[in-house]
């Protein structure tokens, strides 16, 4: 039977990452406007007047556009979600995706087709069933097993459970990215620590903060190997795509919209070639190697691979922050692009750059791109290296604009 | 007295200033975000000076506001 491809599905937090996400090669992106969104802290959150060029960005490059609203909502949120999802079908958006009542209710009314949020927790075929009323597409919980998950796919094909488009139900779930010590994202610790409700979309992230261990009743402190007790490890995919696929997956989900442009450039990238070598036969364990090495590069908390395999029931990182092997140091700032020679100009605004140095640019336009220097030039002269004040030029083959940052990528 | 301050654009309509003074905070139905009553805007940010009788509620308020955007100060 001729299976559907699988849908890689990308994060954008910002213009930036959605230009990465596309470069990446994602086949559709999920983005948050307002406060209604599961990343409502992040500093970065499109506004509803972003709407109109997210889509127009989207349906220029062929790739599907998802809005997420999946936070708790209040009797004082409802105008503003209906606002939302009346602007989001002027502007045809693909899907919402949402895990209140209240979201999925006015999103049938409108016609605005609907996925599932993974805070609904799915777990069980009942629930499929119906929630299918709703929705074509449906987020698994992420403590499911691959096995679990090849039960619920053969299982909607058994009964024959359609969506509100008739065709039966496609199953996505998560594939890379942090993961919460909570059950699917339902965390109440920011909220009781911080009244910062995380289902609000304020986590504050105590999670991942070192611990110590206390016996009240005696005062000892306990020796615990990892200090870190609730920072999981990042989730990491890769190299069972395979199983993923076999499962019965038609969407793969990374998460990151909290996460910079290159982050989301090179881990849609990675996935990107995976699922491609997947189908041409060619997904193997040298591939693997690469790609797991090419994701350490960017922000993660170290890998495992979820509950998905059901091997272990967590594991944890050891650090604060990230375990990135490179990171990136601001140089400066675009100022134009010279077509006829195929070179970017560039004001360097701090720290030097050489010949040979591996450089990151990235802009709401331009997305990300990724270069190393053969060749510096200031006033058109040749020279090794820039310093801080300089204009200076190099060749790339992409456009660059003065909405562009420059970076060096230099090893953590 | 005291100048209540309030970065408007940034709140996520919790509701928490307004459990904590809610004469002084109202959630509008419009936009879902909080409105300082009696505030002036300038430069996306409301204010307005109350007397000190409000002071521990509102303070209160600005403690719990998640996002960090309501700011209470002494003035002469």
């Amino acid at each position: 039977m001729q299976r559907n491809k699988v849908e890689l599905l990308a994060p954008a937090g910002s213009f930036e990452s959605l230009m990465a996400a596309i470069k990446g090669g994602a086949d559709s992106v999920y983005f948050g406007v307002e406060q209604l969104n599961m990343r409502a802290r992040s500093s970065n959150n499109f506004t509803i007047d972003d709407l109109a060029r997210i889509t127009s960005v989207c349906r220029e490059h062929n790739i599907k556009a998802y809005l997420t609203l999946n936070t708790i909502l209040y009797d004082h949120d409802i105008s503003l979600m209906k606002n939302i999802i009346d602007a989001a079908k002027e502007y045809a958006v693909d899907a919402v995706i949402a895990s209140d009542h209240a979201v999925l209710l006015y999103a049938k009314k409108v016609g605005l087709k609907v996925h599932i949020s993974t805070q609904c927790n799915i777990t069980n075929i009942d629930s499929i069933e119906f929630f299918a009323a709703y929705a074509d597409v449906m987020v698994m919980a992420r403590e499911l097993s691959l096995m679990q998950v090849a039960s619920i796919n053969r299982e909607i094909k058994r009964r024959e459970i359609t969506g509100p488009s008739g065709n039966l139900v496609r199953l996505e779930i998560f594939a890379h990215g942090a993961l919460c010590m909570a059950v699917s994202g339902k965390c109440y610790m920011s909220l009781h620590s911080d009244f910062s409700s995380a289902n609000r979309g304020a986590c504050i992230q105590n999670c991942r903060k070192s611990y110590i261990v206390t016996d009240k009743e005696q005062g000892t402190e306990f020796e615990i190997d990892n200090e870190y007790i609730m920072s999981a490890r990042d989730l990491c995919t890769i190299d069972f795509l395979d199983k993923i696929i076999d499962a019965g997956v038609e969407v793969l989900k990374i998460e990151g919209r909290g996460r910079s442009a290159d982050y989301v450039y090179t881990v849609v990238k990675c996935y990107r070639e995976a699922l491609d070598s997947y189908y041409e036969g060619t997904y193997s364990h040298d591939k693997m190697d690469d790609w797991k090495a090419r994701l350490s590069t960017v922000f993660n908390r170290g890998f495992w691979d979820g509950y998905y395999l059901g091997r272990k029931m967590g594991e944890w990182s050891n650090i604060y922050g990230s375990k990135a092997t490179r990171r990136k140091v601001y140089l400066g700032k675009g100022v134009k692009y010279f077509d006829n020679v195929r070179s970017g100009e560039f004001r360097m605004e701090s720290q030097s750059l050489e010949v040979g140095d591996e450089v990151l640019i990235t802009g709401p336009t331009t997305g990300v791109v990724q270069a190393i220097v053969n060749e510096l030039r200031v006033n058109d002269m040749p020279t090794g290296k820039v310093k801080k004040g300089d204009l200076f030029s190099m060749a790339l083959n992409e456009k660059v604009r003065p909405s562009d940052k420059l970076y060096k990528l230099v090893d953590a | 007295m005291i100048r209540i301050i309030q970065q408007r654009a940034k709140c996520i309509g919790c509701n928490a200033c307004v459990e904590a003074a809610s004469y002084r905070w109202r959630i509008s139905r419009k936009d879902g975000k909080c409105t300082l009553v009696q505030g002036a805007e300038k430069r996306g940010f409301f204010s307005v000076v109350v007397g000190d009788d409000e002071y521990e509620s509102n303070k209160s308020a600005a403690v719990h506001c998640p996002v960090n955007i309501i700011k209470v100060e002494r003035v002469k």
